[in-house]
């Protein structure tokens, strides 16, 4: 074996070595990508669906299919009856079947998930009239509301008068459950006004 | 040799490249496509939205308008129904479908005729110089015509509107009133120049008709009992009965050109109406209590609901039994002027007023005065007034309407 066999032999594997780390931090990185795209994506779509859901409940407030016995019932002045920062809970009729439901939207404690990588992620339950709380985890870490008076003035929280209310603003934020690395990617929604008709028109 | 491994080796490496850039351009469209999905729900609402605005405005103006609306708009399309639900409450829906990009999304919003019943109270003047104050709360729907003037914070538990916005004492920061079921400025709502002489026609046919031209008969006394009516034309006659059911079915009494002067206990719906201009004609005198037989407070099934419509105004008689207090059951009505106490500076302390209904007038009257130091009541009443919950969506036979509509329920 002469002196350039030996010369070649090494710069083979050099340059092996070298295709072998690129590789593999290819590998590494693309998977890391991968994760993360997915997740982002993951987490866009549960965003996008909580809004959806959210805004097409809230929308609801105080409407009834069956508006002549709506306009009867007790809580017709007051169809939100309970508004906080991270609660609230109302009567709409949301299969418009001419039967008032009641609404609640809360946001578990953090402790509900401690299982999950993720250590800020929570429940946020949507609970229609007397049905068991079942959470589903769409990793909201952020739920909390304002509300404002027919004035658009903000309502100062806790809401004690909740026939005060005119519009509200609803922010939510998601995160990954799992990441890579612990590297979370968020995504932020807010609906800066939303004012269900039926509350202006007690 | 060598040169076909680096190929190979290359063209593995591209392969690699070309399946991880497709992964992350896939992910990448689909996030994309996430929200313009949600765009595109959001445009189609809008464009619905809009489509019953634009619908619901058509038809305050011109409220026999059922054409609706098919078009282009905002790069979707608009398309707007009205439908008649029904015939005899002239009950409405509106329904606006929003297309955009594939994606619709529907609105429906109910009219339904609108009256002045309704209102808790109702003005077209406030007067110059009467605010409402952090010691009046108003329960159910309010309106004026005028400004809305607040010092500190009055509640307003219904709906509220005025037509001239608010004036505030101080401040908008210090004088803020409490509006615990929305509030809108701008809106004009007038009291029909027709509202009472325009009900001479349905007394006359299935109604009560009294004629206060003829001679002598231009004051009536009515004292409700029940399902009777009694009634004279001077007080030392005696009373003639009717019975309601039988001779005013459809629930309303008219007073052409006369005074009226009631008081009593009424089953049923009834509406009295009374018109007139010059000296005492077209006012309404209450001489005593006018309740219902059963209070809609105790029991909320009632059905007992009473109209007081007068031309002029309407005023608690300055005489006894009404110096200890007063109970009215009515939405009340003055046309052309208000509602207070006769002789509201010179009677007596009179005890409360207690109103059970609403009153819609022209400009607000008064019912008594006060030390503005002391508190102490120096003639007249003491307000209490309550809004009869029923009125949001009952009213009394033939009560003035607005002639226009309001929105009931609103979908989407």
């Amino acid at each position: 074996m002469g002196f350039s066999t030996i010369l070649d032999i090494l710069a083979s594997v050099i340059i092996g070595g070298i295709l072998l780390t690129i590789v593999l931090r290819l590998s590494d990185s693309a998977a890391e990508k991968t994760y993360n795209f997915s997740g982002e994506l993951s987490l866009q779509q549960n965003l996008v669906t909580i809004a959806q859901i959210m805004e097409s409940d809230f929308r609801k407030i105080g409407y009834s299919k069956d508006w002549v016995s709506w306009k009867m019932h007790p809580s017709y002045e007051t169809p939100i009856t309970e508004a906080d920062s991270s609660s609230i809970k109302f009567y709409a009729d949301i299969n418009n079947d001419g039967v008032m439901d009641v609404i609640h939207y809360y946001l578990g404690p953090v402790s509900e998930l401690a299982s999950t990588p993720n250590p800020r992620d929570r429940f946020l339950y949507r609970v229609v009239n007397s049905e068991a709380p079942v959470g589903v985890n769409l990793g909201v870490t952020e739920f909390f509301m304002n509300y404002f008076d027919a004035l658009g003035t903000p309502l100062t929280l806790p809401i004690i008068a909740p026939s005060l209310i005119a519009s509200m603003e609803i922010n939510i934020k998601v995160e990954n459950v799992q990441a890579y690395d612990e590297k979370y990617s968020s995504a932020f929604w807010r609906q800066i006004r939303l004012a269900a008709r039926n509350l202006q028109y007690r | 040799m060598s040169g076909k491994a680096i190929l190979l080796l290359m063209m593995g490496f591209s392969m690699l490249f070309m399946v991880i850039a497709n992964n992350f351009h896939g992910v990448s469209g689909q996030m994309t496509d996430n929200y313009v999905d949600y765009f595109n729900e959001t445009t189609a609402y809008n464009i619905a939205v809009s489509g019953a605005n634009l619908a619901a405005n058509t038809v305050f103006i011109n409220p026999t308008w059922t054409t609706g609306y098919n078009q282009p708009y905002q790069n979707g399309t608009m398309n707007v129904s009205v439908t008649i639900l029904d015939a005899f409450k002239n009950i409405r829906q509106i329904e606006s479908v929003g297309s955009f990009n594939g994606k619709t999304s529907t609105v429906r919003v109910i009219i339904a005729p609108s009256n002045f019943a309704k209102f808790a109270y109702y003005s077209v003047s406030e007067g110059t110089n009467i605010w409402w104050t952090d010691k009046d709360s108003v329960w159910g729907p309010f309106h004026t015509q005028d400004i809305l003037r607040a010092y500190r914070k009055p509640k307003f538990m219904g709906s509220a509107s005025s037509k001239l916005g608010i004036q505030h004492f101080t401040s908008a920061a210090l004088d803020a009133p409490e509006f615990h079921r929305g509030y809108e400025s701008g809106v004009d709502l007038v009291i029909p120049l027709d509202a009472v002489t325009s009900l001479k026609a349905p007394s006359l046919a299935g109604g009560l008709y009294f004629d206060g031209n003829e001679a002598g008969k231009s004051t009536i006394h009515m004292q409700f009992e029940y399902d009777n009516l009694l009634y004279r034309y001077n007080t030392t006659s005696p009373f003639d009965t009717l019975h309601l059911p039988t001779v005013a079915p459809n629930g309303l009494i008219f007073v052409e050109n006369g005074t009226v002067r009631m008081k009593g206990t009424v089953r049923g719906a009834y509406s009295v109406a009374v018109s007139g201009t010059s000296g005492s004609r077209g006012s309404v005198f209450l001489d005593g209590d006018i309740v219902y037989e059963t209070d809609p407070r105790i029991n909320p099934a009632s059905t007992d609901l009473l109209g007081i419509i007068a031309q002029k105004q309407v005023l608690i008689t300055d005489a006894p039994p009404n110096y200890t207090d007063i109970n009215i059951h009515a939405s009340i009505l003055a046309q052309d002027e208000g509602f207070g106490a006769e002789n509201h500076t010179g009677r007596p302390v009179s005890g409360n007023l207690n109103l059970l209904g609403g009153i819609q007038q022209n400009i607000r009257k008064a019912v008594g005065m006060f030390n503005s130091g002391t508190g102490l009541y120096l003639s007249g009443f003491a307000k209490n007034y309550r809004y009869d919950d029923r009125l949001g969506f009952a009213s009394p036979p033939f009560y003035p309407g607005t002639g226009g509509y309001e929105i009931v329920s609103w979908y989407e």
